[in-house]
């Protein structure tokens, strides 16, 4: 894949994963500047990184969303915020007014998925990646394991024990299991 | 597609544009600034807390005002190694030899490592904590007393930046094999997203392109090279 080179390839890859990757997005954050600059970043980074696709070697979306999960997690931001300062694309400034109202109808309609993986929040960091990737980003076990570069067999495993983690907490979210379809 | 989906594709491939210019010109300082962004990506980093060796002997570095590496044996049995630049693999096996620890080290250039598995896994498992960058550029880990037991090898691959020998490694791998190491055959490795299970990774705070990492949990091994898709 030639994405950081070709800017009709990139197109054509953009087109098929933006509505994915806003999505992804507005299930982990709340405000709608932060998901402009996230889906940004995103795929700035999805440039970066495209030498670590191979093509054939797993679907292109579980390795955005491997991706997409670096630039979400926290440190990133922080990283994302100084780089941003000088950085030559900045999602929030892209936005104009009808934008922002759509940015926030996403980010409300993903409100029942943000409270499920608050609810995971306890679960071990390895465990929760991969109930995150399957229950709430709908990947298979078989993608998840890919977008995280861990095997299969480790995904189920761990699939398997945040799912009885979460059965044992006294109040838990059923929202997850209608999640995972 | 709306608007901003619309300006945010434009100004993308203005960026690949700009990029694929800026790499014909080769700027150095682009280029730096572009390979700590993509080990960010690629890399990460819990704090390791590794067990610093309280008082150390230093055996023996490199060349005295610049040494490629150092190792370091602790009075609790430790050995200290912290690899400035990536260079002389077999200099670092014979320092890791005479404090006591027999190893393999391979340094491969960007993007590769050797092929897995090098051997029957060591009979200590558990995380290794490898700290990348933190001092300067290099690689820094310690292994504990009885980590590499007698009949086992601790087994080095270190895949270099392409930005030089000593600017942080692109990836490393840190496991020990019982009996016999197989030769490194090199083969491209794709680099494991941040906070995955394998591996957990922080963004170092003391600025940089510094990041600790710590390998595998008890169903991995002690071992970084995972492979995705």
């Amino acid at each position: 894949m030639r994405l950081n080179e070709d800017p009709a390839a990139f197109e054509a890859f953009y087109r098929r994963h933006v509505d994915a990757v806003l999505k992804f997005v507005a299930r982990r954050v709340s405000d709608p500047h932060l998901a402009a600059d996230l889906t940004a970043d995103i795929f700035l980074a999805a440039l970066d990184s495209a030498h670590t696709y191979v093509p054939g070697r797993g679907s292109e979306i579980a390795w955005l969303y491997g991706v997409a999960r670096n630039v979400v997690s926290a440190q990133h931001r922080k990283a994302a915020r100084e780089a941003r300062a000088t950085g030559r694309v900045a999602g929030r400034r892209l936005m104009d007014d009808d934008d922002l109202v759509r940015m926030e109808e996403r980010i409300d309609a993903e409100r029942r998925m943000r409270s499920a993986l608050e609810a995971m929040a306890g679960l071990p960091e390895g465990e929760r990646a991969v109930l995150e990737l399957v229950a709430i980003d709908q990947l298979t076990v078989t993608e998840a394991a890919k977008a995280l570069g861990i095997r299969q067999v480790t995904a189920r495993v761990r699939l398997h024990r945040a799912r009885k983690a979460l059965e044992n907490v006294a109040s838990p979210a059923p929202v997850y299991v209608e999640g995972q379809a | 597609m709306s608007n901003f989906e619309e300006r945010l594709l434009s100004a993308l491939k203005e960026e690949i544009t700009t990029r694929t210019a800026e790499d014909k010109m080769t700027t150095t300082v682009t280029q730096v600034q572009r390979g700590s962004r993509r080990r960010l990506a690629g890399l990460s980093a819990a704090v390791a807390g590794v067990a610093a060796a309280t008082t150390a002997v230093v055996l023996l570095t490199g060349v005295a005002d610049n040494p490629a590496y150092a190792v370091t044996k602790g009075t609790d049995g430790s050995v200290s190694v912290r690899i400035s630049a990536f260079t002389d693999p077999d200099g670092l096996e014979a320092e890791l030899a005479n404090a006591g620890v027999k190893s393999v080290v391979d340094y491969l250039p960007q993007g590769q490592t050797c092929k897995d598995p090098r051997g029957e896994k060591g009979s200590v498992t558990g995380p290794f904590s490898v700290s990348v960058g933190s001092a300067g550029g290099g690689v820094s880990f310690t292994i504990e007393k009885g980590r590499v037991p007698a009949g086992e090898t601790l087994v080095l691959a270190v895949s270099k930046s392409e930005d030089g020998d000593d600017r942080p490694p692109f990836g490393v791998s840190l496991t020990v094999v019982k009996g016999a190491v197989a030769d490194c055959e090199p083969t491209s490795m794709p680099v494991p997203p941040a906070g995955d299970g394998g591996v957990t990774v922080d963004k170092k705070d003391d600025g940089g392109a510094g990041f600790d990492f710590r390998t595998g949990g008890e169903d991995e091994g002690p071992s970084l090279d995972q492979k995705t898709g």
